[in-house]
């Protein structure tokens, strides 16, 4: 199990070594030059020169990226172009966030979709079925800042129950992790549903309840376990996508995530920013399925990594 | 029971990660974007020039109607040759750091503006003063380096806010993320791209401030900045939709204040390039142009028709006769110009930098379509949009664009000197037109050299009617800035400079 881990792992410095290039080769074909933004309309060219040379951007690119890459060893990123921060500083902060966010979302998606899909197939073609599987097709279906705009114009602004924007405290986060956590506590529900009706269906759930047992333990115990791993699947896709940064939801609530400041650092040529995010949410996504892989070991002792 | 420890350790853990926060007597602001620098010589963006007019203090300032009026400096005079400025300062200023505001501090911001350092808005005193002189505590000498006709609106622009020289010296380029002035407001700390907080100064030397707090929140998306005003999150929101206007003017808890600005969205041509060399080709771009119907239905009339590329309210303004809508006119002239058959043309558009542009771009392109003109219309995003505008004359393939500008001083000259002067084509100055005109160019150069007002004036005029002849652009309209805010604020400056901020009168009602 080490070893395999070890072994993934290390398979995460390929990653990061394409990651890089491709975001330093993409950034830099794209038209638009960082310091002609700094200096605005009104542009001085004695400014635009003296950004240039402080930043390297006069550099051959093949030098510029050795420099860089030769700092992110040492674990420097640079410094954002924009606000002067070391890109480090940066990324903690809105990662802390994001992972914060992200975490309610997961937590809101996981409990809808597991309660909705597990009823949902032990009630099959039930009334509540019907109901949730309807509800899971608008969550899937409905853009995620037309559903952030509609909950902060019901409970923000006609029912004035919880702020429509801002950052720092829990009930700050309750409308972004619900409007983020819809789309995925549908496909949750919806994957739940399918394993679940699949895995009721087979021999091992009759015996157990020829063997008398309670309809709960023959349904928590024995057959959720056993569906549960398709939708590990999807539970660590989404949150690997979630900690990616969610750039509409953290735009449409004004919150402070890593995918908005991916998203204006393109936008202002921050190239160091973008990069560093670039990295950063790469190794996320590495690590949240290597997680997603040890967790199916977890729910199903058949499967080893040796 | 297990179970019930396991979520209650969740519930703990999840509460722990979010502090309670005390509320103050605050006033929320919720501006469209992120400041980049809180260093008033370095900053180039509306939301860093509305947090520095906070912060730090002209010895010029300029009020509600952009006269200049004493800030740090309680009176000044001018030498009858124009070659030097004398400021007497006010006594018994100190610094948010408790360094003293003094005649060394003054210098010590001049020396910085025209020195090796070079920050962005260099360029509002390095070709123009030679040194600064300390006289005395509180007189402080400027040496010109030869006579310049709006240096005073240049003191009161945001970037000439005087920065504490203790805490340059300290910061160097780094002041911006840690800002030091003499304001009403001091700065408390600055979570990027989230909120600025900053607190009042209690030893203004203008009386205590009202307001206790300000936070300075970024809400980039249109529709959240209305919603937070409205639900009561904030206290004033900048930059307010004009499709929002009428459903907020119900509301009896928000007041709305629209304010004409600086700013003019024009059309430029590349008049460097065939066939936009030639003035009837522009003249007839010019009469195939209804502005009046672009203001009437795309602003909602939260605009105003533009027929001079300097706006109203510029010091050095000249009104320019309305231009007509005649497309039967601009036929003819691009008849006569050698297009019987009409023109096609390429035209860029950028969208959301200014309200409404795209929007804009696609009325002209329809309302040329009657003139005979087929303009093909293109959008980029904004830096890809600023490269393209920005390329040398040999390498400039644009044809015509849509862009906007205000001069960030006030006054006329910083529309006419950098937009239309030969010596400023890009990409030394920002002449993205390639317009060049030596009678205009020498107009340029007395107005800036006047020692009198009434010879900057006449010079200011013949320059201005220039342009309307010659026709190097089409300015279209006047944008107007609306800010909504709760009716308990009192005393919100919303400048035409387009800046929303607050002083120590500014207060909050309960």
């Amino acid at each position: 199990m080490i070893r395999y881990i070890l072994k993934r792992l290390a398979m995460l410095i390929p990653v990061l070594l394409g990651v890089s290039i491709i975001s330093f080769a993409l950034l830099r074909l794209v038209p638009g030059d960082p310091a002609v933004l700094l200096a605005g309309e009104d542009a001085n060219p004695d400014f635009i020169e003296a950004v240039r040379k402080e930043y390297g951007f006069d550099q051959p690119l093949h030098v510029q990226y050795l420099r860089f890459m030769g700092n992110v060893l040492q674990g420097d990123f640079g410094i954002s172009i924009r606000s002067r921060e070391p890109v480090v500083n940066l990324l903690k902060q809105r990662f802390i966030f994001t992972l914060k966010l992200s975490l309610c979302a997961i937590l809101i998606a996981s409990l809808i979709g597991l309660i909705a899909g597990i009823i949902s197939a032990t009630r099959q073609y039930s009334i509540f079925d019907n109901l949730s599987m309807i509800g899971a097709l608008f969550g899937i279906s409905m853009p995620i800042f037309w559903l952030g705009l509609l909950l902060m114009l019901i409970f923000g602004v006609y029912l004035r129950w919880l702020p429509v924007g801002g950052s720092g405290e829990l009930r700050h986060l309750v409308l972004p992790a619900l409007a983020m956590g819809a789309a995925s506590a549908a496909v949750i529900a919806r994957m739940t549903r399918a394993s679940m009706l699949e895995v009721i269906r087979q021999d091992f759930i009759r015996t157990a309840r020829a063997n008398g047992l309670r309809e709960r333990v023959v349904i928590y115990k024995h057959a959720l376990k056993n569906a549960m791993i398709p939708v590990i699947t999807v539970f660590g896709l989404e949150f690997g996508y979630m900690l990616g940064g969610a750039v509409l939801t953290e735009t449409v609530f004004s919150l402070p995530g890593i995918g908005r400041l991916m998203v204006e650092g393109i936008f202002q040529r921050d190239y160091a920013v973008v990069q560093g995010a670039m990295i950063l949410v790469a190794t996320t996504f590495v690590v949240v399925n290597l997680l997603t892989d040890i967790a199916y070991a977890f729910f199903d002792p058949k499967i080893r990594y040796e | 029971m297990k179970r019930c420890l396991f979520v209650t350790a969740l519930m703990v853990a999840l509460l722990a990660l979010f502090p309670l926060q005390a509320v103050a007597q605050t006033v929320i602001y919720a501006a469209g974007a992120d400041p980049d620098t809180l260093d008033p010589a370095n900053a180039e963006s509306n939301p860093s020039e509305a947090v520095n007019r906070m912060i730090y203090e002209n010895l010029v300032r300029f009020d509600a109607q952009l006269n200049l009026v004493p800030g740090l400096a309680e009176r000044w005079e001018q030498a009858a040759d124009g070659m030097t400025w004398t400021f007497f300062l006010r006594q018994g200023i100190k610094f948010h750091d408790g360094t003293p505001f003094n005649a060394q501090a003054v210098k010590y911001f001049l020396d910085r503006m025209i020195g090796p350092e070079k920050p962005s808005r260099a360029g509002l005193y390095a070709p123009l003063v030679e040194s600064a002189e300390v006289v005395d505590d509180y007189t402080v000498k400027f040496h010109m380096k030869a006579p310049f006709a709006f240096l005073l609106n240049n003191i009161a622009h945001s970037a000439s806010g005087i920065v504490s020289p203790t805490a340059h010296e300290k910061m160097g380029k780094d002041i911006g993320r840690s800002p030091v002035g003499t304001g009403p407001f001091k700065f408390v700390n600055w979570v990027h791209g989230d909120q600025i907080n900053l607190t009042r100064n209690d030893d203004y030397w203008g009386g205590k401030p009202k307001l206790e707090k300000i936070v300075f929140k970024t809400v980039r998306e249109d529709s959240a900045r209305v919603m937070m005003l409205q639900s009561g999150d904030a206290h004033l929101a900048v930059r307010i939709p004009s499709e929002d206007l009428p459903r907020l003017e119900k509301d009896p808890l928000i007041k709305l204040d629209s304010t004409e600005t600086l700013r003019v969205l024009y059309v430029g041509f590349n008049n460097a390039k065939k066939p936009f060399d030639d003035p009837r080709v522009r003249q007839a771009f010019n009469l195939a142009t209804d502005r009046e119907s672009i203001v009437k239905h795309i602003y909602q009339d939260l605009a105003l028709v533009a027929s001079n590329i300097v706006a109203p309210r510029t010091t050095g303004y000249f009104p320019m006769p309305a231009i007509a809508h005649d497309p039967t006119k601009a036929k003819q002239l691009l008849a006569e110009a050698g297009f019987p058959n009409g023109l096609k043309a390429k035209f860029i558009s950028p969208q959301g930098r200014y309200p409404k542009d795209f929007e804009m771009a696609q009325a002209l392109q329809q309302q040329w379509q009657q003139a005979g003109i087929e303009v093909t219309l293109d959008t980029m995003e904004w830096a890809a949009y600023l490269a393209a505008t920005r390329k040398p004359v040999e390498e400039a393939d644009v044809e015509l664009y849509l862009l906007g500008w205000a001069p960030s001083s006030a006054e006329a000259r910083w529309v006419l000197f950098p937009n239309f002067t030969t010596s400023q084509w890009v990409p030394q100055g920002n002449n993205r037109l390639f317009y060049s005109n030596p009678t205009f160019d020498e107009h340029v150069e007395k107005l800036t050299r006047a020692a009198d007002i009434a010879e900057r004036d006449h010079n200011l005029k013949l320059a201005q009617e220039i342009i309307y002849q010659d026709v190097p652009l089409l300015p279209i309209l006047i944008t107007k800035e609306t800010i909504g805010y709760s009716s308990k604020l009192k005393g919100v400056i919303n400048s035409p400079l387009e800046l929303t901020y607050f002083d120590h009168h500014t207060e909050l009602l309960k």
